[in-house]
């Protein structure tokens, strides 16, 4: 069988397959607002397949956690990856995504114990603010995340895109007589191991071939 | 980022308390064994004021925290059986010696102290007795730490 005018189809309409690269600006603007905050995160996702992208981020956090009894301060890079899936049916050329995706979060940092004050609920002996500083180094997070996002294509292969991430702790470092309070990447590390993360990108795509 | 922030029970402390106290508990030096109520207890510690809870209450069971920052607490106990004038005032000496540890507990909760290797003395006066001298740790205070025979 042969189809020598399949070219010249006029209803097949092609979409841009490559590298897209950009960054998540909602942490730059947390970071002005946030005293006890910096962060930059960079994100790239690679179409293998119609619906499928293989997607990753990789990023940097320190944050400052002050609570009633301890001042400690985590950081630390990260990096995610995993697979983004495009729900969405394009009209046309159109190029945008409700994406459902799924990833594996590892982050490598460390935390300072920097002062606490022990709980002793006495106003009869109170206790008195210790500085401590104690440093872990080398400590290791590991997490899944499910997200769902939405991606827009604002200009020609320039996208918009904000997301939402389900994460589940699997296995965090402890410093010696303390906890990990906040680990790059897993955010608040909660007592029940999971937790909620935000995305804003902006991104831009290196179209290698048309399909 | 996790900017969604929920209440979840590591938001609060919970755990109270988080320090234990220093229980004791009174009894009847004649019939060990029988609970017996101090007259007029007041409680202070060296070169402090009475502690508003134990101002001349008549209690077979209080509970007193220990100063965290020291090695040991000095308490003086006061009763008096007759008839609350000075001239029948009693005072004991309670000396309590031991090691603070500090434990992490959760976020909200920080860090709580526990005391260990802990030696108790007195001095002679209304306290007859009590036990035990000695104990290897103060962790919680479920129950008396110390029994007192007056």
């Amino acid at each position: 069988m042969e189809f020598p005018e399949v070219e010249t189809d006029s209803t097949v309409y092609k979409t841009a397959y490559g590298l897209r690269v950009g960054a998540d600006i909602s942490k730059p603007i947390l970071a002005i607002f946030n005293g006890n905050y910096t962060g930059i995160e960079l994100v790239a996702d690679y179409r293998i397949g119609k619906k499928i992208y293989l997607a990753t981020e990789i990023g940097f956090e320190e944050k400052t956690s002050i609570e009633d009894y301890s001042n400690s301060t985590s950081k630390g890079s990260y990096i995610r990856i995993g697979f983004n899936y495009n729900a969405y049916d394009n009209w046309l050329d159109m190029n945008n995504e409700i994406f459902t995706g799924v990833r594996y979060g590892l982050a490598l940092f460390d935390q300072t114990l920097n002062s606490y004050t022990p709980n002793v609920n006495s106003l009869y002996f109170p206790s008195v603010p210790i500085n401590a500083s104690i440093t872990a180094p080398d400590l290791t997070a590991h997490w899944t995340e499910f997200l769902v996002g939405i991606k827009v294509e604002t200009l020609r292969n320039l996208f918009v895109s904000t997301s939402i991430s389900y994460k589940i702790a699997f296995a965090v470092d402890d410093q010696e007589n303390f906890k990990t309070l906040f680990a790059p990447g897993l955010g608040r590390v909660y007592e029940s191991g999971t937790g909620f993360g935000f995305n804003y990108t902006i991104s831009y795509l290196i179209p290698f071939t048309k399909k | 980022m996790a900017i969604f922030n929920r209440c979840e029970k590591d938001d609060f402390c919970t755990k109270d308390p988080v320090t234990p106290k220093l229980v004791l508990r009174f009894y009847d030096a004649n019939e060990p064994g029988q609970l017996k109520r101090t007259e007029r207890l007041s409680i202070w510690a060296a070169g402090k004021d009475t502690i508003p809870a134990y101002r001349s209450v008549s209690l077979d069971s209080i509970a007193i925290p220990l100063n965290t920052t020291t090695l040991e607490t000095v308490y003086h106990l006061k009763i008096n059986d007759f008839d609350g004038s000075i001239a029948n005032n009693q005072i004991a000496t309670l000396t309590i010696q031991y090691t603070p540890e500090e434990e992490f507990v959760s976020r909200s909760c920080g860090f709580r102290v526990l005391f260990n290797d802990v030696r108790f003395s007195t001095d002679t006066s209304w306290i007859q007795d009590f036990t035990p001298a000695t104990l290897s740790t103060i962790d919680n205070q479920n129950t008396a730490h110390v029994q007192i025979f007056h």
